[in-house]
Order: structure tokens, then C-alpha cells, then sequence
């Protein structure tokens, strides 16, 4: 069974934000909900990197675990999901989850923050695939058509990656032994002189 | 061969001169650095990001490395959440477009821990806390039974609580048990009502057990304000309260213990609701604000904060429900009527009974019948003039 997770390559991110806004439109996401944002440390001095994050989709997942309601559910891929039938939008999700991505689309007084919404890993939701149902509250399903989540899709610098975590894992790998073997090749060129 | 020494001297002059050069290069900032005394501590140590990766996940994970943050991990959570509260807002952090809650933030670090936190150790103890107390005034019920008022009651009255003192204690009473009733749901909900409703039902009962919480808990801090002004003044603590506590309040003891209007025991339960009543609507008013923009840590502190302090609330709220009503004889007219029979206040609250003899207060049965049925006659042609 594959186990989808997505990966950003610090070293490939140049925060364009691009992911962001292709989300938003593809599942056509409301205002002040962000299932997907960039972030920088360290903005403007030496060291700076840029992370692209969104739900991770964790193996053992403390939204999951923390839900009053019990609204979340793993695909068989490995895809965490949620019921927004279910969901009362109390917001613990948002407090537990490690990379801040449950969002709500309100945010007044009493506590009125509408039902939690999130990356579906462009999975859809526990509705059927393909209807408007189910588009209007998770978004487009992209999964069930045999693509991939479209951020990383359509990443310009391929420092977004989609897929399998075995497959995610090789390309990485792959990248890290070209970058050290670049290195060790500047660095005989440099005492050839 | 006129030209020649001086090309050749041009020569050794150039490479004498790039030696020394190269040599001053290399070791010049080396003297420079001995030459200057290092007074301070941050002394610039040049470049030593080796690997940027690392460098970044540090700062992913908001870890100085000095181990620290492993010290507190063994800690109370609280504490942590304190600590990590304070550390917050003086390291900086990372940066984002997209304007939310901790929006620059890459690792929320407690997060799993709090979620743990409020799903074992929070629900078990709240559970277990319920339970006990149960079993405790079961116990006690099967052992002491009723506390019964020596020689019976005499059906001679005297008022105890205004009509207006009672719609404070019952509207606060109410107050509590919604939100009590309505926290537990959303507490011990899904361990314990999913299996037996079903994840759909209980998301109903859940969303209205949120919304009502949420609407219903500003009122709860208007209605302790209210007791506070009502009540506050007759709870201060007086002499002769610390006796009731050394002879264990007449509950553990034979007898009855002397007391004012009101006892030591319901002066503490008076402050407890007041004083934990103000930190769980402080708590409240914090978490059930998500717009001011609190940050994660923030809610995570005052959640816990609100569930243990409610908790102990609804653990002695049972235990007072229990000695108002079927734990103690003639208690609950107070709270019913307003009246109370004075053999109830001589037995329970003797001070104060003796100052209603004193004053000549006492009602008698015949004159308490003729007012309880005199209201209901004055209430009947209220009504017809109504028509």
C-alpha cells in the first residue's frame, strides 16, 4: 500500500508562493483560508530557506487523536481526511497539529470558526468522487483521476514533491548525493588549481 | 646583460614582496586577534554554516542546543507551555505570506504532547475524579444517612434568602450545570457517548454542546458577579469558623457544630466557586476568543488551565448538591422557599439562630401557611384583572 506524503526541498524553495495560490484555485478556497503556505526563517540574512507546508498527512496524527467528534479518517493511502459532517470547529485540531494547517473560514467571537478545513492531498473527502457535493466541501479530487496534488505538480523549482514516500525518498536521495558529489568535485578543481 | 640584475632584482623584490604579503595575510588577522583583547563573550567566530540544512531545522524545531529544552520536556506541561511561551516571544521567528495564527511558525512542538495530554491524562483523571466523588456521597448516604434535625421539625419558620438571593444561586446554579453537563460531553464525549450513539448523533449533540458552552459561558461570569455582590459580604471569615474546621464541620464529628449564617464549610465553598469561578471564566473568555489571535501556545496553556479548574469545580459542586438536598435535612427549603425551619437554623447554624430568636424573626407554621397560600391568592385575581 503507498504511503502519499509530500516533501519540500529547503534547498530548491525560492518562495514564490505559486503552490499557494495554485491550491486556492484549484479547489477554489475562500478568503483567510490558506490550506497551503510558504514559510521563511530566517527572511533576509545569511542561511535563509524557504519550507513549503500544508498538512503532512502523518502517519500517527495528533488532529486525529485530539478530535472530540472523531471526524478524521486515513485512506488506504495513507491520505488523512476529515468529515466536515462531523466536525464542530473547536479548534483543537489547529492546536495539535505540529505544522499549523487545520484552517477555519471564520474566526468572530464565541468561538465561531466553521467547520475545519484542510489539504486533502487533493483526495477529496469521505463524499462520493466527482460530485459537487463533495467539491464544494473539499475541494477538487484529484487522486481519484490519477494525478497528484497540483502545488507540487506545478512547482517551478521541483523543491515541492507529491507522491510515495519510497519514491519522495529516492529522488531526494538522489539530490543530496549530486549536491555532496558537486561539492566534492569543487573541491578537487579548487586544489588542482 | 645591463638589464639584466635589475630584471633579476625586480624579480626577487616582487617575490619577497608577494611572500610577505602572503604571510601577513594569513597571519595578520591571527595577530590582530591576539593583539585585541576579546572582551566580549560574542566575538565574531566567522562563518560555521557547514550545513544549512541543520542550521535550518534548528530553527524548524526552536532548539538553542543547550539542551535546555529536553530539561523542561521532563517537566510538567504546563510549565513547558509556559516556558515555551516565554521563549516565543523573544526568538525570533520564521516568516509567511500568508497571514494567520503562528503563521510563521514551521514546528508547533507541543502540540502532540497537549493533545496526548487533554486526551489521556486530562479525560482518565476528569473521569475518575467523577467517579470517586459518586462513590464517596454513596457512602456516605449508606452510612450516615439523612442527617435528621434532633426532636424533627418544628414547622415554626424564618426567612433565610430573599426571592432575589435565590434567582442568584439558581440562575448561577443552572448556569453551571449547562456548561458542566455541556463540557464533559465534549470532554469524555468520545470515548465514552460514540460508542453508544454513533459518530453522527454525537456530532449533533457535540455542536450543540460547543455552541451552547461557548454562548452560554459569558453568562456564567455574570452570574458570579452577581453572587459575589449578593452573597460576598455574610462569607467573610469570622471567629469561631476555625473550631468548625477542627471539629470536622458536624459532618465527620456527632453532632452539630456551632456556626454564623453561614458555616465555615459553605464560607469555603462560597470562595472556591467565586475564586475558581473567576479563573475558569478568565480562561473561558480566552479560548472562546480565537479572533483576538492567540497563539497556539497560549490556548493550549488556558485550555488546561479551564478543564482542571472546572474540574474541580464540578467534582465539589456534586458534593454540595448532595449536602443541600438529600444529605442534610430541611437544607434545600432555603433554596426552595427562602424559609427554613428554626430548628434546622439552631441545629446548623446556631449563631444565627439564636439572632432570629433574639429578634423575634420566627414565623409561625400557621402564619408561614397563611403567606404561602396568601401569594397564590393574591397571584389568582392579579390575573383576572388582567383580563
Amino acid at each position: 500500500m503507498a504511503s502519499m506524503k509530500f516533501y519540500c526541498d529547503a534547498e530548491r524553495c525560492i518562495e514564490c508562493n505559486a503552490c499557494v495560490t495554485a491550491c486556492k484555485n484549484e479547489h477554489d478556497i475562500p478568503w483567510g483560508v490558506n490550506r497551503r503556505r510558504v514559510v521563511t526563517i530566517k527572511d533576509g540574512e545569511q542561511g535563509e530557506r524557504s519550507l513549503s507546508v500544508a498538512c503532512m498527512h502523518c502517519a500517527d496524527a495528533p488532529c486525529a487523536a485530539v478530535c472530540p467528534v472523531d471526524c478524521f479518517y486515513t485512506t488506504g493511502d495513507g491520505i488523512v481526511l476529515h468529515d466536515k459532517d462531523i466536525c464542530i470547529g473547536c479548534g483543537y485540531c489547529f492546536y495539535a497539529c505540529p505544522f499549523g494547517a487545520p484552517q477555519f473560514p471564520e474566526s468572530s467571537a464565541f468561538s465561531s470558526r466553521g467547520k475545519m478545513d484542510k489539504c486533502t492531498f487533493c483526495a477529496g473527502g469521505p463524499e462520493e468522487d466527482h460530485t459537487s457535493e463533495e467539491y464544494k466541501k473539499y475541494g477538487r479530487n484529484r487522486v481519484s483521476e490519477g494525478k497528484l496534488p497540483l502545488c507540487a505538480e506545478m512547482c517551478a523549482t521541483k523543491a515541492l514533491l507529491a507522491g510515495d514516500a519510497d519514491v519522495l525518498s529516492d529522488i531526494y536521495r538522489k539530490r543530496v548525493i549530486n549536491r555532496g558529489a558537486s561539492a566534492f568535485e569543487w573541491g578537487v578543481n579548487q586544489l588542482k588549481g | 646583460m645591463d638589464h639584466f640584475l635589475p630584471k633579476r632584482f625586480f624579480n626577487c623584490l616582487a617575490r619577497s614582496t608577494s611572500t610577505v604579503l602572503l604571510s601577513l595575510s594569513l597571519f595578520l588577522p591571527q595577530l590582530s586577534n591576539a593583539a585585541v583583547p576579546q572582551k566580549h563573550e560574542d566575538f565574531p567566530q566567522g562563518v560555521s554554516a557547514i550545513n544549512p540544512g541543520s542550521e535550518l531545522w534548528r530553527e524548524v524545531r526552536r532548539r538553542d542546543g543547550s539542551g535546555e529544552f529536553n530539561e523542561v520536556n521532563q517537566g510538567l506541561l504546563v510549565n513547558e507551555l509556559l516556558h515555551e511561551i516565554r521563549k516565543g516571544q523573544q526568538m525570533p521567528q520564521g516568516t509567511s505570506q500568508v497571514d494567520q495564527v503562528d503563521g510563521g511558525v514551521l514546528i508547533n512542538a507541543q502540540g502532540k504532547r497537549w493533545a496526548l495530554f487533554r486526551m489521556t491524562t486530562l479525560a482518565d483523571y476528569s473521569a475518575i475524579a467523577i467517579a470517586v466523588i459518586f462513590v464517596i456521597i454513596t457512602l456516605f448516604f449508606v452510612i450516615r444517612g439523612k442527617v435528621p434535625i434532633e426532636g424533627g421539625l418544628s414547622g415554626n419558620v424564618v426567612k433565610r434568602f430573599s426571592d432575589y438571593e435565590r434567582v442568584v444561586h439558581w440562575t448561577l446554579a443552572i448556569v453551571f450545570l449547562f456548561l458542566a453537563i455541556s463540557g464533559l460531553i465534549l470532554l469524555l464525549g468520545r470515548p465514552l457517548l460514540i460508542p453508544l450513539f454513533g459518530k453522527d448523533l454525537f456530532a449533533l449533540l457535540a455542536s450543540a454542546s460547543k455552541e451552547g458552552h461557548n454562548l452560554f459561558g459569558p453568562l456564567f461570569l455574570v452570574s458570579l458577579i452577581m453572587m459575589l455582590i449578593s452573597f460576598g459580604r455574610r462569607n467573610i471569615y469570622e471567629k469561631g469558623d476555625l473550631t468548625w474546621l477542627l471539629k470536622g464541620g458536624g459532618l465527620i464529628g456527632k453532632g452539630h457544630v456551632s456556626g454564623g449564617f453561614f458555616n465555615m464549610g459553605e464560607k469555603t465553598w462560597y470562595w472556591m466557586v467565586i475564586l475558581i469561578g473567576l479563573v475558569i471564566s478568565i480562561s473561558g473568555l480566552v479560548l472562546v476568543s480565537p479572533n483576538f489571535g492567540q497563539s497556539r501556545l497560549i490556548m493550549e496553556f488556558t485550555h488546561i488551565v479551564h478543564v482542571v479548574s472546572g474540574m474541580i469545580l464540578i467534582v465539589v459542586s456534586i458534593g454540595h448538591m448532595y449536602l443541600g438536598s438529600i444529605g442534610s435535612e430541611g437544607a434545600l427549603e432555603g433554596m426552595k422557599s427562602g424559609y427554613v425551619d428554626i430548628k434546622w437554623a439552631d441545629a446548623h447554624h446556631d449563631r444565627w439562630g439564636k439572632h432570629c430568636h433574639e429578634q423575634d424573626l420566627i414565623v409561625s407554621a400557621e402564619e408561614y401557611a397563611r403567606l404561602q397560600g396568601q401569594t397564590g391568592n393574591i397571584s389568582e385575581p392579579a390575573t383576572e384583572q388582567g383580563k
